[in-house]
């Protein structure tokens, strides 16, 4: 990204040249690496270069942008007058000085993938890929893939501010089908860090491929879910991807600012069961949806959202903040120079409480286990949502029993926030890619065993 | 086109100083405008310029990829790099291929329009030009009316070892019309769009505008329909959606995947008489034309379908090594492989007229909604089950709206069951790729209602 301070200034420059009172530059070079196994045998490698840069301005809460892969003086320029000549109709001179500052960072890389040998990543897919395949002679087929990303962003606005990050991002993704008699169920395993290859030697590629055949396997051998309302125990780790898409996005400011959420104007209310503290926190160490600085140039930071049932905060992002006259808190988040940032979760989980495993368990007298989640869709309006359940067993006096399979959550998302009863002490993160309106990017869910008093199981 | 040539040239210097013989160079640009309208005002504007170089190359008998946007020269030696590491990790077993070229006759000529992106003034005034026509004839229009201006261009280049240079450049430009109306106890929306040239197309607008609000009004206070069999008159918009969802079903690679079942149906009947399904990369009436594929095959025009026999699947060149027959020039160019793509895809209009069409159906139901195919759609079986909204017909007549209830069918099913189509294709999102179909008539479909 080499563009000089002095261009950046008279981009900004001629960005506010009309009228606007914010203007901003985000400039990104991105390393995207992904290698994919079928068959057994290496299919194919994309090796691609992201480049290009983002502006937009502001003019109280309206909002123009453009973007452009032309990174010359001329493309540059261009970029800000479309910018300019759309925004406002007020000739202004300014003068902007940037300033720099460096935010640091804490997630230290000891092996960045984008310089390691194919042959070092080719090596590590295959121990996961044959894991898989020779777990079970049921196992058909599998499909595994290594991603790695290397992505560099720098920030410049008209408040003066300049500021550069790396994120730094490795995941394998692993998905096994076990086939018997014409039928046929999948398993999936798919672990990622803002970590480098370094990953592999804290998860196991083994055990990655190990994981996704097991889970498909015990699909396999499993009945139907029975159908109705009852108690059910979600598991730690991915469970908590019904927190995100039926609470969390309904935090986002994306959705507040224009009352387009249940939880707009609800701070400082009870919203959730006591027992539930919910937290975004885009700080942790190495952590999938962390990063230094967001998409905006401010430090990432940790937000309480519900503590013990009381809603304390929501994720900001300048635009919508502007709309709801609050602060930005480091938020914002974009897919890529061509999308417009907004506000957007990191790393989002409920906080472990002080109920234990055994007792969660041993207080369902009939209900359903759920130790892992697969995809749903939610109703961003009313937050009403329907979750499939990729790995399920039933729980009868207290006990977890066999295996079920086809059962789904079906509920809302307030309804689900006053019926988490109990909460246990392990809390653990499972990685999503979350899609919304600034583009597809890489987030945390995560929660302890939780045990849901009622819920709606579909199955047959 | 300078910057293009520059950058070949380091590929080239680059390419043969590795010793690499054979390798394809795929360039592309975009540049995009647009303006939407909330309430009286502009409420979004973007413009984009993207790019992108696609490099592919051949070592040891494996084809490996690269690519990036950041078009600088001194990106070019590193893409030729990491392609070749790449090739040679490859594993799978597939004849590596960088089409050989092919004379300049073969190659049809295509209307080269010039067209000048439209500034972001004119964009901005076109979109209000559409809101203020919207606002204007309806005392019932509401917030969530959304009105709006683009433009869009493109440029592809291809150039290979091979002695292949080709180019091709075209734009287009329209305007996104979506009405919402409340009457005090529901709300009602339509949408449509128009493609033209900016400027003097009052009268094209305000026609558009009458459509879109009649649409919305005839919405108004739809009932439901009892569950049952019922002659089934499929609109444009949702024949066109159909045949999208199940459009992979005719790609070689599937069919070899075992993903489709038109698999070795390739002489059988696997529609009604009158259908034929057309290919056309030269479409008169789409200004985005295009004489090549994305691996540099000149394209051409082909029945995928005729009178109901399954003339073509359509491939790529290494679809069409695997089966042994002439690539169709289908194929698309993505990062890190090639796939198949059509271009101007319809369903050829028939002799009827829409109220013949009607007349035939007698009684029935006019399915002029349906949502979500993503779910509700199984691409390879060709099974479907989708929420639908339409109106009765009655006596061979429109009639009252209905909404809420379920079509569950099979697509190839369907493609035998239809007795009738009208003589009106309509195609109105002209971009590299378009798919379109008249109206059809199926009868016995079933519906779920009440």
């Amino acid at each position: 990204m080499m563009i000089s301070k002095t261009l950046l200034e008279e981009v900004l420059g001629r960005a506010m040249s009309s009228g606007a009172d914010f203007a901003e530059l985000f400039a990104e070079n991105t390393r995207s690496n992904s290698v994919f196994m079928i068959d057994g045998k290496v299919d194919s490698i994309t090796d691609h270069t992201i480049s290009g840069v983002g502006i937009r301005a502001f003019l109280g809460v309206r909002c123009v942008s453009a973007s452009t892969i032309d990174l010359t003086r001329e493309g540059l320029l261009r970029c800000a007058s479309q910018v300019a000549d759309v925004i406002a109709d007020n000739p202004t001179a300014l003068d902007i000085h940037l300033t720099e500052r460096c935010f640091g960072d804490v997630h230290p890389i000891q092996i960045v993938p984008d310089t390691a040998k194919k042959s070092i990543k080719i090596d590590l897919l295959k121990a996961g890929y044959f894991a898989a395949k020779n777990y079970h002679e049921d196992i058909t087929q599998v499909t595994a893939r290594l991603l790695d990303t290397d992505h560099k962003i720098l920030v410049a606005n008209s408040d003066g501010l300049l500021t550069t990050d790396r994120q730094i991002r490795t995941r394998m993704a692993i998905s096994a089908v076990a086939s018997k008699n014409g039928e046929n169920q999948s398993g999936f395993s798919g672990p990622g860090r803002r970590m480098g290859l370094e990953l592999f030697d804290m998860i196991a590629p083994e055990s990655i491929g190990t994981e996704a055949a097991r889970s498909a396997i015990v699909n396999l051998n499993a009945g139907y879910c029975p159908a109705g309302k009852m108690t059910v125990a979600i598991e730690n780790g991915f469970g908590g991807v019904i927190f995100h898409e039926a609470c969390g996005h309904s935090l986002e400011a994306t959705a507040v600012a224009k009352g387009m959420s249940q939880m707009a104007g609800k701070l400082g209310q009870k919203i959730a069961n006591e027992k539930v503290t919910a937290i975004d926190d885009g700080t942790i160490p190495n952590a999938w949806g962390s990063f230094n600085i967001d998409d905006e140039g401010n430090p990432s930071r940790r937000k309480v959202l519900i503590e013990n049932g009381i809603l304390k905060s929501y994720m900001i992002d300048k635009l919508n903040g502007r709309r709801m006259e609050m602060e930005a808190n480091g938020s914002s988040r974009r897919q890529s120079y061509e999308f417009d940032p907004t506000s957007r979760m990191s790393n989002t989980y409920i906080a472990a409480g002080n109920d234990k495993n055994e007792d969660i368990i041993a207080s369902i007298e009939y209900g359903l286990y759920a130790k892992n989640m697969g995809g749903g869709s939610v109703n961003p309006i009313n937050g009403a949502f329907n979750f499939a359940v990729s790995e399920g067993y039933m729980i009868r006096n207290g006990k977890i029993c066999e295996p079920v399979r086809g059962a789904s959550l079906i509920g809302t998302g307030s309804e689900i926030l006053q019926n988490i009863d109990m909460v246990g002490t392990d809390m653990k993160t499972g990685q999503g890619m979350c899609g919304s309106s600034s583009g597809t990017i890489p987030t945390d869910v995560g929660q302890p065993l939780i045990r849901v008093k009622e819920i709606t199981v579909g199955g047959r | 086109m300078e910057k293009f040539d520059l950058l070949k040239q380091r590929i080239k210097d680059s390419s043969e100083t590795r010793g690499i013989t054979e390798y394809e160079l795929y360039y592309s640009e975009d540049s995009s405008i647009s303006a939407e309208t909330y309430r009286d005002e502009i409420s979004a504007f973007s413009s984009s310029v993207g790019g992108l170089l696609l490099y592919r190359c051949i070592v040891d008998g494996k084809i490996g990829y690269a690519s990036t946007e950041a078009l600088d020269e001194a990106e070019m030696d590193a893409l030729v790099a990491r392609a070749a590491v790449n090739a040679v990790c490859i594993e799978k077993d597939e004849k590596a291929i960088i089409f050989g070229g092919a004379s300049p006759d073969a190659y049809q000529k295509v209307p080269q329009i010039e067209f000048a992106m439209p500034t972001a003034a004119i964009i901005k005034k076109e979109a209000m030009k559409c809101r203020d026509l919207m606002y204007a004839k309806d005392s019932m229009i509401a917030d969530g009316t959304e009105c709006g201006a683009f433009a869009g261009q493109s440029v592809v280049r291809l150039f290979n070892s091979n002695g292949l240079d080709l180019g091709i450049s075209a734009g287009n430009c329209g305007e996104y019309l979506q009405a919402v109306l409340d009457n005090g106890e529901e709300k009602q929306y339509e949408y449509d769009y128009l493609y033209n040239q900016f400027g003097d197309n009052e009268a094209q607008l305000q026609e558009l505008t009458d459509t879109i609000l009649a649409g919305a009004h005839a919405k108004f206070g739809a009932g439901k329909v009892s569950t049952g069999k019922y002659n089934v008159i499929f609109d444009h918009k949702q024949m066109k959606a159909i045949l999208s969802t199940f459009l992979p079903a005719f790609f070689a690679e599937n069919a070899q995947k075992g993903l489709s079942l038109l698999k070795g149906k390739v002489g059988e009947t696997i529609a009604a008489d009158c259908i034929t399904i057309t290919d056309n990369p030269f479409y008169e009436k789409n200004p985005m034309q295009i004489p090549f594929d994305g691996e540099g095959v000149p394209t051409k025009k082909k029945n995928v379908v005729e009178n109901g026999v399954l003339k073509t699947l359509l491939y790529n060149l290494t679809s069409a090594e695997k089966d042994g027959v002439e690539t169709t020039g289908n194929a698309s160019r993505s990062a890190a492989s090639i796939g198949t793509r059509v271009y101007s895809f319809y369903i050829n209009p028939g002799e009827l007229t829409r109220d013949a069409l009607f007349e035939k159906a007698g009684n029935g139901i006019y399915i002029t909604e349906m949502k979500g195919f993503h779910a509700g759609a199984d691409a390879i079986t060709g099974d479907f089950s989708i929420e639908s909204a339409g109106f009765m017909i009655e006596n061979g007549k429109i009639g009252a709206p209905v909404k809420s209830f379920t079509v569950a069918g099979n697509f190839f099913a369907l493609l035998k069951q239809i007795t009738a189509i009208d003589n009106v294709l309509e195609m109105k999102a002209p971009g590299f790729t378009q798919i379109g179909a008249p109206d059809v008539l199926v009868p016995d479909m079933s519906i779920a209602g009440e």
